[in-house]
Formats: structure tokens, sequence, C-alpha cells
């Protein structure tokens, strides 16, 4: 928590110490990490350009590196023109933005708590939700499909949405809680004295306060959500309900070597995840460094 | 609470019976704020971990599963699964991946941050852009990766053939080559979460002990060792400790990629907790194989939690 909470002030610093002329003393340490990048991140180009390639320009030795002639049939018939695939894509869709809002809806009250309560009982109670992040995913996956068989909540999407969240709660409690910290007690003191009861102060007084923690939490849950799969392979056996990870993983199978529609299958998988990653990218890293879990 | 009782707080003295109450009231209205989070914990991960025991001690499969009538065996399952030869085996395999995958990604996420912390134009989007491939959802980057990995027209032959290498060898194909080509995937996946943790680290080292000792006339090398280091261990120790729990329990990039296989190459032990469960729909079996999944987790977890106590940790 040391580290984040110490980052803006000393990006400050450290920008304020470095005068323009450094900037251009530098300017060859930009050009060698724009091709570390440009060579780290290549897979993502062979991804997305497979996708776009015909057929012969796939399978050529050596391999055609920049496509000629661009080709969207793979999208147009594995994708846009597959119900599985749009029912999945349906399905994933609902699923996150289910367990995004019921994620934050319940960590936003218990950050809260915990950064108010005493801190030797915040400190106890934190303790179940610093170790749930550290359990292996299908420890929970094999007992809950048990439970859900008999709760009949397998092959449901409420019961992918109640398990995802699993996931995301203490993830999310434990990057809230610093957010509220910050806020000075005077401020809900003040909220009482003008009338509002606890709840009322929580809602239109901190809340709209922690407002950036909320996106972060937010943000993060429907990244983790939507790329969720061991709780899909285990809790969704049945096609109609499943999410777009699983059924990407049952087109691996099922197109076997056709790499055209399987990179253009990944590629429209990816794309919500990337979108969100460029529009939240502050709040998503942000939160990482201080949360530090992903599967 | 009404707005008179409200106002009536800062007059404590004459009515302290009520003021205490009031501040009892408080407390615990603090502990309803917790309480659904709570909750929630303990009815979908606490009450499926205990159950799970309940499971591991009884013959559950396909036969008695959804009609009931398992039949107890007390720690017979234990046993099964610890004495087959997929055990021992899957266990090398964990350990494997796990070492393997966790000291790349630290050293190479550790350049990559020594790199940017450098500070120059553009360094802030650049590190930006390396973070798209850590959200990546597992099964894309492992579809990516097997089609990375392909014998005929792979991308990785035709980099090797580039260096005059040329080979058809399918690298997931061949028990010989499949689990190091899962870990380079896994490498790739993580080093840019340590690349983060540590060049949040790094920032935070005040600039001026770099300055005063360079003024004592200490050379790069020697400022790294006497400072960057020493005050990076927590980063270092967090890195690992969680790093190594989050990779020992790797399931979806493996499975993606190899299912296991081929031949047990890359069976990590939740992927024969997944098989032993819903392959062969031992439940029971599967059910004890998951809580010695979860011995090393566990342990480590308690190193964890007394590092943070003592404030060695820097999460």
């Amino acid at each position: 928590m040391t580290t984040t909470s110490a980052r803006p002030a000393l990006t400050a610093q450290a920008r304020a110490r470095r005068p323009a002329q450094r900037s251009r003393r530098t300017w060859h340490l930009t050009v060698i990490g724009i091709v570390l990048v440009a060579i780290y991140i290549f897979p993502l180009y062979w991804m997305v350009t497979t996708s776009l390639k015909t057929e012969d320009q796939l399978f050529t030795n050596p391999p055609t590196w920049i496509p000629t002639r661009i080709d969207f049939s793979a999208y147009l018939d594995t994708v846009f023109g597959n119900a599985q695939m749009m029912r999945s894509l349906a399905n994933s869709a609902i699923i996150s933005v289910g367990s995004t809002i019921l994620t934050v809806v319940i960590a936003a009250p218990a950050a809260y708590a915990f950064a108010r309560l005493r801190l030797r009982w915040s400190a106890l109670l934190l303790l179940p939700f610093l170790l749930a992040q550290l359990l292996p995913t299908i420890n929970i996956a094999l007992p809950m499909f048990a439970l859900f068989s008999q709760w009949g909540l397998v092959n449901t999407l409420p019961g992918l949405i109640l398990a995802d969240t699993v996931l995301n709660l203490p993830f999310a409690v434990i990057v809230l809680r610093p957010f509220y910290l910050t806020i000075p007690r005077e401020l809900e003191e003040a909220a009482e004295m003008d009338g509002c009861n606890r709840l009322q102060a929580f809602l239109r007084i901190v809340l709209p306060v922690v407002r950036s923690g909320l996106v972060t939490v937010a943000a993060f849950a429907f990244v983790m959500t939507w790329g969720e799969f061991t709780f899909g392979l285990t809790l969704a056996t049945k096609q109609e309900v499943q999410p777009v990870t699983v059924t990407l993983n049952s087109f691996i199978g099922q197109y076997g070597t056709q790499w055209g529609p399987l990179m253009a299958a990944s590629t429209v998988v990816a794309i919500p995840i990337v979108v969100l990653f460029v529009v939240f990218q502050r709040y998503i890293t942000g939160g990482l460094a201080a949360g530090s879990v992903k599967d | 609470m009404t707005s008179i009782a409200s106002a009536r707080r800062p007059v404590p003295a004459p009515r302290r019976a009520g003021a205490g109450l009031r501040r009892r009231w408080l407390s615990t209205g603090r502990y309803v704020f917790v309480l659904p989070a709570l909750l929630y914990l303990v009815l979908f991960m606490f009450y499926p971990l205990v159950y799970t025991f309940d499971l591991s001690i009884f013959n559950v499969n396909a036969a008695n599963f959804f009609r009931g009538g398992a039949e107890f065996v007390g720690f017979d399952n234990y046993v099964t699964y610890l004495t087959s030869p997929t055990f021992l085996s899957s266990l090398a395999v964990t350990l494997v991946f796990t070492i393997g995958s966790l000291l790349f990604q630290h050293a190479i996420g550790w350049a990559f941050a020594l790199f940017f912390n450098r500070g120059f134009a553009l360094s802030g989007l650049l590190r930006a852009i390396l973070m798209v491939v850590w959200v990546l959802p597992a099964v894309v980057s492992a579809s990516l990766w097997r089609w990375i990995y392909s014998g005929s027209f792979g991308l990785l032959n035709a980099v090797l053939a580039w260096f005059g290498i040329h080979t058809t060898q399918a690298w997931l194909v061949d028990p010989h080559t499949a689990l190091a080509a899962v870990v380079l995937a896994n490498i790739w996946v993580g080093v840019p979460f340590h690349m983060l943790l540590v060049y949040a680290g790094l920032q935070g080292i005040p600039a001026t002990l770099y300055e005063a000792s360079s003024i004592d006339g200490a050379s790069r090398l020697q400022r790294f060792w006497s400072i960057t280091v020493p005050l990076m261990r927590p980063v270092v120790i967090t890195a690992l400790l969680l790093g190594f729990v989050h990779t020992f329990k790797a399931f979806d990039i493996i499975y993606v990629m190899t299912a296991g296989g081929p031949a047990g190459a890359t069976n990590v032990l939740s992927i024969s907790v997944y098989q032993l469960s819903f392959d062969y729909f031992k439940l029971g079996e599967g059910s004890a194989a998951a809580n010695v999944l979860l011995v090393i987790p566990l342990l480590l977890s308690i190193v964890y939690l007394a590092l943070r106590r003592r404030e060695e940790t820097a999460l």
C-alpha cells in the first residue's frame, strides 16, 4: 500500500527534477523503448493480422509479415455469422455487468466500514479477504458445482454472476479501503450535523468522494469477469449459458488448425478488454499496484 | 436518526447514557456495512471450502452424485491420490512451471522497470501498452500462443528460421518441449505485472538518496547495490511470494494450451483436480486432490501474513 500512496507525489517530484533538456538527451531511450515494446507486443499484431489474412497469405513460408489483401470473412463466418459465438458474447456481457454491479454494491460499504473500524478489528476482519485472493479458483469451483447442483444454480447466468463475484469481492474491498482512508472524518460529522443518518451520509457524501476508487474497482471487476474461465467451464456445461471464454476454448477443439477463424474469435474476445483498458488505464494500473491480484 | 438527535451529539455530558447507546449503535452500524460482504464470503467461499472436506471423505462419483448415498471412506481418497503416480509427477510439473515462470517474469520485469525508471518521453505510454498483455483474457493468450507454437507455419519457427534454425517442431505436441513452451507463454503474460510492482517500488525511493551518494562519489553500480537493492527488499519479497501463490494455482492458460498433455507433460496439480472431478467425475477423490493443492499456498500465506505484520512486505 505504501508504494501506491507515495506514487503521485513522487512522480510529480520526478517530473520537476527533469528539465526539458533532459528529455532531449534521452530521446535514444525513447527509441529503444519503442523497439522493445514493439517486439514484446508483436504476438498481438500477429493475432490481429492472422485474423485478417486470406487463406493463401496464412500458410506461407516465410510468413506474410504484412497482409497485402485484407479479408474480413473470418469475422463474418466465425463471429457474426455464428449463433453460439454471438450468444456467448451476450452471456459474457450479462455476467460481467451483473458481477461488476454486485461487486461494487457489496464492496463499497464493506471497504468503508473497514476504513472506519478500530484498527484491531479491521485487521482481523480483513484477513479472510486477503487470504481469499490466494485461493486456487478450482478449489471453489469444485464444491460450488456440487452445491449449485443442489441449489439449482448450475447452468444459469445468476449462478455464474454469484460465482464470479467471489473472485472480485476480496480484491475490490482491499483496493477500495485506502480511498476511504483519505476522507476526513469531519466530512461525515458535518453531514450528520445536517441531519443525515449514517446511510444517507455514506450514500450522498462519502461515495461521491471515492468515485475514482469505484471506477477502478468496477473496471477491474469487469476485466476479471470477462476473462474468467474456470467457473464458466465447470458451472456452465450447457452451451446456452456459456461465457465467451468457454466458447473460444471449444472453438479450439472444433476449428483445430484453422488459425484465421480462431484468431478472429480471439481478437473479438480481446477487444472489449483492450478498449476498457485504454479508457480506464490510469485507474486500472493504479488499482493493480495496490491490490496486486489476478489469476 | 433525526436531525435533532444528531444535533445533540456534541453535548455529551448530561446525556451520558444516551450518547453511549448512540455510540454503540454507531459501531454496530459499521458492522452492518461489512455484513453483506462477510456473509457473501461465508456462503460462497468458506462454506464451499468446508464442503470440499466433506466431499473428500466420501466416495462421491457419477453413480451416487445426483442420487445420493455416497459411502463414507475416511481418508481413503487422500491415500489413493497421494500414492497415485500422477500426484508426484503433477507436483514436479507444477513446481517447474511455477519457479520457471516466476524467476523469469520477475527478472525481466526488473529489467523493464529499471529501463523505464530512467525517465524518458513516452515512457508512461509504453508502460501502459505493455500492461495490455497482462489484462488480456487468459484464453485469448493461450489460443494465440497455440498458433505461435504451431509446427508448420507457426511464428516461433518462422523467427527461428530467420536465425538460420529450420525446424517444423510442434512445440506443444512434443512432450519434451510442451512444458517449456507453456512456461514461456506464461512468462510473456506475467512480465508486465512484475514490471508494474517493481517500477512502483523504484519510484518510491527518494531521489535525494541517489543524489547524496553520487556526491559522495558512488558509482552507478554502487548506488544500485547500496540503495536500490536494500530498499526494494519488501517489493521483491511481496512480488515473489504473491507471484508464487498466483502461479502455483494457474489453471486456465495451461488448460487451454494443452489441457495437461501431451502425456501429462504439463499436467499441473490444478488440472489434475479438474480431471479427477469433471472428466472422471470422481468428486470425492477430486476434492481430496483439491485440499492437497491448498497446502502450499496456505503455508506461503502464513509466511506472507507474518512478514506483513513485521512490515517487510510492500502490500
